[in-house]
């Protein structure tokens, strides 16, 4: 695990072809960064965190948290099976939540730290959590290369091509339910219409 | 069974008395102000009604409307449109004078040359007393003049009509005026998109004033911008607002209000250029109620400032006074439409009568003054104090104003920042943090973090010698095994 962070290439190589995916793993990756999803909103220091903390609710911080890294999973795998990628969804979703390590380590430290940097410093802070995001995104980029068997060129396509179905994804499931919610709608307005007669 | 009539008993002696509302006589709890989360909080009012002003005090004068109020030193003038009258009370609210006809110092009253006919005011709309000058300025609306009487014996002394060297298309319909220190006028005129008119003492144009930025929609600059010349011709001309009402403080600052919903700002305190550089520092920019919690935008009407910065602005939508401190903190807001004392159906002018405030309003044809409550003299008094720069007075007084409301957030920044001052760092940082206020929170903190490191300075040293010794220990134990 520790090896897809510095030498992603080989690890990422290893994790795929010698059989070294460990699903519990990932998984405790991606609960943990919804955890920190939370954390972030709630245990941000003060001068930083602007959300209205009485507001809060763990839950939807969490989904939202994980959203984007499982929407992106299915559009990324829903693109690639069309563009001859050789990575399984199972594949995928291994290589996005090893990816995430880095982001985590520093979105962590960055909560952390938070809570002992003035106003002026907060820009340091920024930056230093950024690293782990640009980390994350190489990480992202070069297993998603490694097991689809891509050259860089297309796997750059396949990610705009993924972004772009990911938003549709999101408009039909969204379309989805206003339609199943009118259809629940219309079926308990007869019911009601019925019950009232007899 | 007994029990039973017993309590019965009670509870109707009960009903029979009204309940005590002792401290809350003249205040009702409708009164809120909001966080810095944008809620709408409860909150005593600053201001309870104390007496009203209006056609039972003034003998045989009718009364048509109250249109602008403006206080003098050791009177009150009150402009009323629609009887074409300015009445006259002194600070007793007694009923002193009633000007319509103009009349020469003998008396006599005046005659107008050119038509022969009597002088005689045309709905003014405006009203200003001049204290350096001594001279009271009558915006003559319907007349389209500018009448200027005498201080004391409200006699003619001169009329402004419309400069003759003035330019634009603006209709020279004087509605509200003030006049500085050294007789320059300045003059709305409702729906004018130039500007605040200003006019030399002489009677001749100085130039439009005040700058009222319009709100800028986004597709409309696209299609400006790739429109051809001659398209740009046939679009709908962008003007500027127009300006509804002016004030003057007493550094000679002139304040402007606007109502017009195409406006970037509501309030205006404009510098010698005609630059809006009115401090909005506060949780929201000067707007008065939230759109997305009253669903509805204010529309000030008129703005009233104190000589310690505190303005407030009568809102005609809900009829509010909004409060505001000299760095656009909202500080409190009262009143509403309705029918109660002191309540308005149609308010006109606000102004301030020492640390009172009177408001009038069209349609009642009254003016109310309203005086400060227990809070409201706290949280004067501790602006007026800051504004000065009495740090602890002022730190004093924000207490006091926490004690009758805790909902009152700018005072538990005003707390923190006296601690602040003081050096009692985490104290600062516990109010600061009540008060939402980041800024002075990590100066505070900064502070409290030096101070932290001196303290422990040991343990850190410690800290960094065990690091760097196991650092070296492993070096070396390294090395030795390696070669």
């Amino acid at each position: 695990m520790f090896r897809v962070l510095l030498h992603p290439f080989d690890g990422f190589y290893d994790v795929k072809f010698l059989g070294k995916r460990n699903f519990a793993l990932a998984t405790v990756i991606m609960l943990l960064c919804g955890v920190t999803g939370i954390m972030s909103y709630q245990y941000t220091g003060f001068i930083l965190n602007y959300n209205p903390l009485f507001a809060m609710n763990s839950i939807t911080i969490f989904i939202t948290t994980l959203f984007p890294f499982l929407l992106f999973m299915i559009s990324n795998w829903s693109i690639t099976t069309l563009f001859d990628g050789n990575g399984t969804i199972g594949d995928i979703y291994i290589v996005i939540s090893y990816a995430l390590i880095p982001k985590l380590i520093f979105d962590v430290l960055g909560i952390m730290l938070s809570n002992v940097v003035t106003q002026e410093e907060s820009a340091l802070l920024t930056a230093f959590t950024a690293i782990g995001t640009v980390w994350f995104a190489f990480l992202l980029f070069c297993g998603l290369t490694v097991t689809h068997e891509y050259s860089a060129m297309i796997n750059i396509v396949t990610l705009a091509a993924s972004f772009v179905s990911a938003i549709l994804i999101v408009f039909l499931s969204m379309l989805y339910f206003t339609l199943i919610g009118k259809v629940i709608g219309f079926v308990y307005a007869v019911f009601l219409e019925l019950t009232k007669r007899w | 069974m007994n029990y039973m009539r017993a309590a019965v008993i009670a509870c109707a002696i009960c009903l029979l008395f009204p309940t005590a509302g002792a401290y809350a006589a003249n205040t009702f709890e409708s009164d809120y102000t909001y966080d810095a989360w944008g809620r709408a909080k409860r909150s005593p009012p600053a201001f309870e009604w104390a007496d009203t002003l209006d056609g039972s005090r003034m003998e045989k004068i009718k009364v048509g409307s109250f249109d602008d109020v403006y206080v003098a030193d050791d009177r009150i003038f009150v402009a009323d449109a629609t009887e074409s009258r300015i009445n006259v009370f002194d600070t007793d609210l007694t009923f002193l004078a009633s000007i319509k006809l103009i009349r020469d110092e003998a008396g006599k009253i005046m005659v107008s040359e050119a038509t022969g006919k009597q002088l005689m005011l045309a709905n003014p709309e405006g009203v200003f007393y001049s204290e350096a000058l001594g001279e009271l300025y009558i915006a003559d609306t319907g007349a389209e003049r500018i009448v200027v009487l005498d201080g004391e014996s409200y006699s003619y002394k001169r009329t402004i009509e419309k400069p003759a060297d003035m330019v634009g298309v603006t209709p020279f319909k004087p509605s509200k005026l003030v006049v500085d220190k050294n007789g320059k006028i300045s003059v709305v005129v409702q729906g004018s998109y130039e500007g605040i008119i200003d006019i030399h003492p002489d009677g001749t144009f100085s130039r439009y004033f005040g700058l009222n930025k319009p709100r800028v929609n986004l597709i409309d600059f696209f299609w400006k911008s790739i429109a051809s010349n001659q398209q740009k011709e046939k679009m709908k001309k962008l003007f500027a607002p127009s300006f509804n009402n002016i004030s003057i403080d007493s550094e000679g600052l002139i304040y402007a209000t606007t109502f017009d919903p195409s406006a970037q700002d509501k309030v205006f305190r404009f510098n010698s250029k005609g630059e809006n550089v009115l401090i909005q520092d506060g949780y929201f920019r000067v707007i008065g109620d939230l759109p997305r919690v009253t669903a509805t935008e204010s529309q000030f009407v008129d703005i009233a400032v104190s000589d310690y910065g505190v303005y407030a602005l009568l809102d005609k939508t809900m009829g509010r006074v909004f409060l505001y401190n000299f760095e656009g903190d909202i500080m409190n807001v009262f009143n509403s439409i309705g029918n109660l004392k002191g309540n308005v159906k149609e308010p006109t002018a606000i102004t301030w009568f020492g640390d009172k405030l009177i408001l009038t309003d069209k349609q009642f044809g009254s003016a109310y003054v309203f005086q400060p409550t227990e809070f409201g003299q706290a949280a004067l008094e501790a602006e007026k104090q800051y504004f000065h720069g009495n740090w602890e007075a002022a730190g004093a007084a924000f207490e006091e104003t926490l004690e009758r409301n805790a909902n009152y957030d700018i005072a538990y920044t005003g707390v923190g920042r006296n601690y602040l001052m003081q050096d009692v760092f985490d104290k600062a940082m516990y109010y600061l943090k009540l008060g939402n206020s980041r800024g002075y929170y990590s100066q505070a903190f900064a502070e409290y973090r030096n101070l932290f490191i001196q303290h422990h300075f040991m343990w850190f040293v410690l800290l960094f010698v065990a690091l760097a010794g196991a650092l070296f220990y492993s070096e070396f134990r390294y090395n030795k095994k390696n070669g």
